[in-house]
């Protein structure tokens, strides 16, 4: 069989048939020798398959019938271009939109992009102010810490001070046990010394009385002496006197000499002097006989010593037997003063007696300065610790802000990449893409009419572009759900900042709160110790009967008590006498009879005096009336009455001696020292009654209305 | 005390009233023989609270405390008793000189309902003995009282209650600007006793 036609040819022979157009316009193709370039090996028409001229012309009509239909599929495919070129042009439309909105896209992205920044700016300046928060909490807290430091150091202080006195009070107490040991000490050695002294006293007692007995001897002695002394003295007053005599009588015979034998003056002087030599040898015995007496004088000043020496013994043995009463009373100083000591040891830090109402008053004073400062550290230890709670409070809070706040600067960091990434991505699309156009642009530089490659180039055009949408899209929706979180975000640091501001005026007004209350604690403290109490709904009692209040009262009732007591007494005795009157009854009645009788004695001669006294007194009171009549110009009747109540008045009726008629009488009445004019027809008459309010009402003297009355009616009678 | 149930750390209302005045008589005792209200020679020793404590033998004082006591204890058990003052005043001018206060807190549930509570007796001796300490230790830093002095008992009782027969409303007997000390407080669970001293201000310590 014959292949007269070639197959139909696919498109990719259709395109080398258009890329090799000078070969259709040769015209004939000799198939003997086809042309080499004809690249399609399986339309090579093997040479046994030569043709004949009406093959030719078969050929010839085939090939004019395929050249027509080529004409034909050249118009489709020009037509076709044209399509595919108007496609282009609205593919670069798109492409241009889309590069539009590319650029639209890449400027919102900008725009995300300075969002983003400015976001972050503006977290980083939260995150700063936050952290700026924090570093002032931190400084807060440091100061308070240093304060608390202070506080310590001051509580430090106060301690030490409290150990400093603690041991000076050891001081003080080793010092009063020193003293106490000095003091024990003084007491061994006075009492040592008391024993000294004793034996000192024994000693020179027996000293004394040793004396005492070699005075006496001395004395006995001197008084042997003095005896003998005496004796010798004597003897050579005799000798003395014999000398005298014989000097005398020498004398006399040296002047009988003298005168009768004046030749023998060698004899006589040589006797003269035998006589001088016994002169001077007298004359030694003189001065020995005054030394004599000068010891006898002597002896009786030993004789005064020696009773002296004896008072002293008297008076050293009355104060032995006082020694025993001194001991006694030393023993009731020692136990005074180990009393003292004791009393002493009791009370700390004193030394003294007299530092005893001195350290009272200090201690006093100390305590209540140590309790006010107590009171006062307290009150201040308390207002720090409250501060140190709610700084440490408001610590975690910002701590806990701030942790909140980097997480969530995180999350926008972490978003912030993401959203690079993408960016990234976008623009690697956004290259490939250029890439693909440039390419694209190229081939249909190249060959514009490829259209496989187009359609594909399309195919992936549209798909790059529905997952750019995707992208923008996605984008667009990341965008929104950012701004929304920041969104949030801003509304929650909002919140969070105002509720924090609430909770700042919260803190302050239950600080307030709290120094009201504790201000109003103390003041009801104060009052509560003072005593004070709401009466609505209390009352205070106390018992009757308080001892040493009511002493005066107990002693009136103790008094009362013994007066019943007595009166009881009494009652039994009248009881006692009822009963022995029952037995003794006729021996009563004839003392009563008896008494009765002098009884009456007495009425009687009482009555006698009685009218006596009535007479008298009758006689006075008439004279009395009458002088007061003659005096002061009224006749005055006294007239005792009662008022219907009971209340006695007396009345006096005035009448004046000047008086023209009876009618004209003045009535008063005298009740318990206020005399009060009555109203009659007398008073109420014009000039009367005038009288009456001028001088009784107005001036307040009846006297002085009395007189005026008396003068006036004097005048009238005396006129008339 | 003869009321307290056999139980020991369960307290009924009629053995904290006896407590309660119980205390209160040994401390009237206590705050006259320390102030020297009375002479020293006038009291015996006895053992109370795990102190040695003195009481007087003064006859008048003891039953004037007995009667005290006893109707302090019938106003404690109807918790009608808000306060007990023990005055010191001086007896020539009656001028109050000191005053040591008792304030009572008494629980009303267990007046109304009757229920118990629970405490054991050691505590509550042990409270009381503080108390007894700083009222002898309080003479460190009360003013002399160097002039004869009487005592009264003021009662601040509820605005109901019916007068007793030896009893009568009185004044608060108050002292102008006094200096105060407050002392440890005990609580039986149905009472709680605040005891606080008030007293005039020495002059000679101001200056």
């Amino acid at each position: 069989m014959i292949l007269r036609t070639p197959p139909p040819r696919k498109r990719r022979a259709d395109s080398e048939l258009r890329e090799s157009p000078p070969d259709s316009n040769r015209g004939l193709v000799i198939y003997e020798d086809p042309p080499a370039s004809v690249p399609d090996s399986a339309y090579d028409p093997p040479e046994q398959m030569l043709c004949t001229y009406q093959c030719r012309q078969m050929v010839k009509s085939d090939f004019l019938d395929t050249f027509s239909s080529n004409e034909t599929l050249l118009r489709e495919y020009e037509s076709k271009l044209q399509t595919m070129n108007e496609d282009l042009c609205k593919t670069e439309a798109e492409r241009k939109k889309y590069h539009d909105q590319f650029l639209y896209a890449e400027q919102e992205l900008a725009a995300a992009r300075g969002r983003e920044q400015a976001l972050q700016d503006q977290l980083l300046k939260e995150v700063n102010e936050s952290q700026e928060q924090l570093r002032k909490q931190m400084h807060l807290y440091n100061e308070l810490e240093v304060k608390f430091q202070k506080e310590m150091n001051m509580r430090k202080t106060a301690e030490s001070s409290a150990a400093s006195a603690v041991e000076r009070a050891n001081l003080l107490e080793t010092q009063h046990s020193h003293l106490s040991g000095v003091t024990e000490r003084e007491d061994k050695r006075v009492q040592e010394e008391l024993l000294q002294l004793k034996e000192e006293s024994k000693l020179s007692v027996s000293r004394i009385r040793a004396d005492l007995e070699i005075m006496e001897c001395k004395a006995h002695h001197a008084e042997k002496e003095s005896a003998l002394l005496k004796e010798q003295l004597e003897e050579l007053r005799k000798q003395l006197s014999e000398s005298l005599q014989q000097r005398n009588e020498l004398e006399k015979k040296l002047t009988s000499f003298t005168a009768s034998q004046d030749p023998s003056s060698t004899v006589s002087s040589v006797l003269v002097k035998h006589l001088q030599e016994e002169l001077r040898s007298y004359e030694s015995e003189v001065l020995q006989a005054r030394k004599l007496k000068t010891s006898h004088e002597n002896i009786e000043l030993l004789k005064e010593k020696l009773m002296e020496e004896k008072g002293h013994r008297e008076r050293a043995e009355a104060k032995l037997l006082k020694l025993p009463e001194l001991q006694l009373s030393m023993k009731k100083l020692e136990d005074e003063l180990l009393s003292w000591k004791k009393l002493a040891e009791d009370i700390p830090w004193v030394s003294k007696p007299e530092d005893i109402p001195l350290k009272f008053a200090a201690l006093q004073k100390d305590m209540i300065e140590s309790e006010i400062k107590l009171g006062e550290v307290n009150a201040r230890l308390k207002q720090i610790e409250v501060a140190l709670e709610s700084a440490e409070l408001s610590k975690q809070n910002a701590e806990a802000e701030a942790s909140v706040t980097k997480e969530k600067a995180e999350l926008v960091g972490l978003e912030v990449k993401h959203l690079e990434s993408k960016l990234s991505l976008a623009i690697e699309e956004i290259d490939q893409l250029r890439n693909a156009f440039t390419g694209l642009k190229k081939q249909n530089k190249d060959d514009t009419g490829d259209e496989m490659s187009n359609g594909s180039l399309i195919k992936e055009l549209e798909s790059s572009l529905a997952r750019k949408d995707c992208y923008i899209k996605e984008l667009e929706t990341t965008l929104h759900e950012q701004r929304d979180t920041n969104n949030r975000q801003f509304t929650e640091i909002g919140l969070l900042n105002e509720k924090l501001n609430g909770e700042a005026k919260r803190v302050k007004s239950l600080e307030r709160e709290a120094d009201r209350l504790r201000s109003e604690i103390s003041l009801l403290e104060l009052k509560l110790g003072h005593g004070d109490y709401s009466s609505a709904n209390t009352k205070v009692l106390r018992m009757v009967n308080a001892l040493g209040v009511d002493n005066e009262a107990r002693q009136t009732i103790e008094a009362l008590q013994s007066e019943l007591q007595k009166a009881n007494e009494k009652l039994q005795v009248v009881e006692e006498l009822k009963k022995q009157s029952a037995d003794a009854g006729e021996l009563v009645e004839s003392y009563i009879s008896g008494k009765i009788l002098h009884l009456k004695e007495q009425i009687a001669t009482l009555e006698k005096r009685e009218e006596r006294y009535k007479t008298v007194f009758a006689d006075k009171i008439s004279v009395f009336r009458r002088a007061c009549c003659e005096l002061f110009g009224y006749k005055i009747v006294m007239d005792d009455q009662q008022r219907p109540n009971g209340i006695p008045i007396t009345r006096f009726t005035l009448q004046s001696i000047y008086a023209q008629s009876d009618d004209e009488k003045l009535e008063f009445e005298y009740e318990s020292g206020n005399t009060n004019i009555l109203v009659n027809d007398y008073t109420s008459q014009h000039e009367i009654s005038q009288q009456v309010e001028i001088f009784i009402r107005k001036l307040n003297s009846i006297p002085a209305f009395t007189a005026n009355l008396t003068v006036e009616s004097f005048n009238r009678q005396t006129l008339s | 005390m003869a009321s307290r149930t056999v139980a020991k750390d369960v307290i009924t209302l009629r053995g904290s009233a006896a407590i309660v005045s119980e205390f209160f008589g040994y401390a009237a005792n206590s705050i006259l023989y320390n102030r020297g209200v009375y002479p020293e020679e006038s009291f015996v020793k006895v053992k109370k609270y795990g102190l040695p404590m003195l009481l007087t033998q003064d006859e008048g004082v003891k039953s004037f405390i007995a009667n005290l006591t006893a109707q302090l204890s019938e106003w404690l058990e109807a918790g009608k008793l808000q306060r007990i003052v023990l005055v010191i005043m001086s007896r020539a001018t009656n001028e109050v000189l000191e005053r040591w206060n008792f304030s009572i807190e008494t629980d009303s549930e267990v007046v109304e309902k009757g229920v118990s509570r629970e405490k054991s007796d050691k505590e509550i001796m042990r409270e009381i003995q503080a108390i007894m300490r700083q009222v002898a230790s309080s003479i460190t830093y009360l003013p002399c009282l160097d002039e004869p002095c009487v005592f009264d008992v003021l009662a601040y009782t509820d605005k109901d209650v019916a007068v007793p027969f030896a009893w009568t409303e009185s004044d608060p007997k108050l002292i102008a600007n006094p200096q105060m000390v407050k002392l440890h407080s005990f609580d039986t669970k149905i009472h709680k006793v605040d005891t606080l001293v008030s007293y005039k201000i020495d002059e000679w310590d101001e200056q």
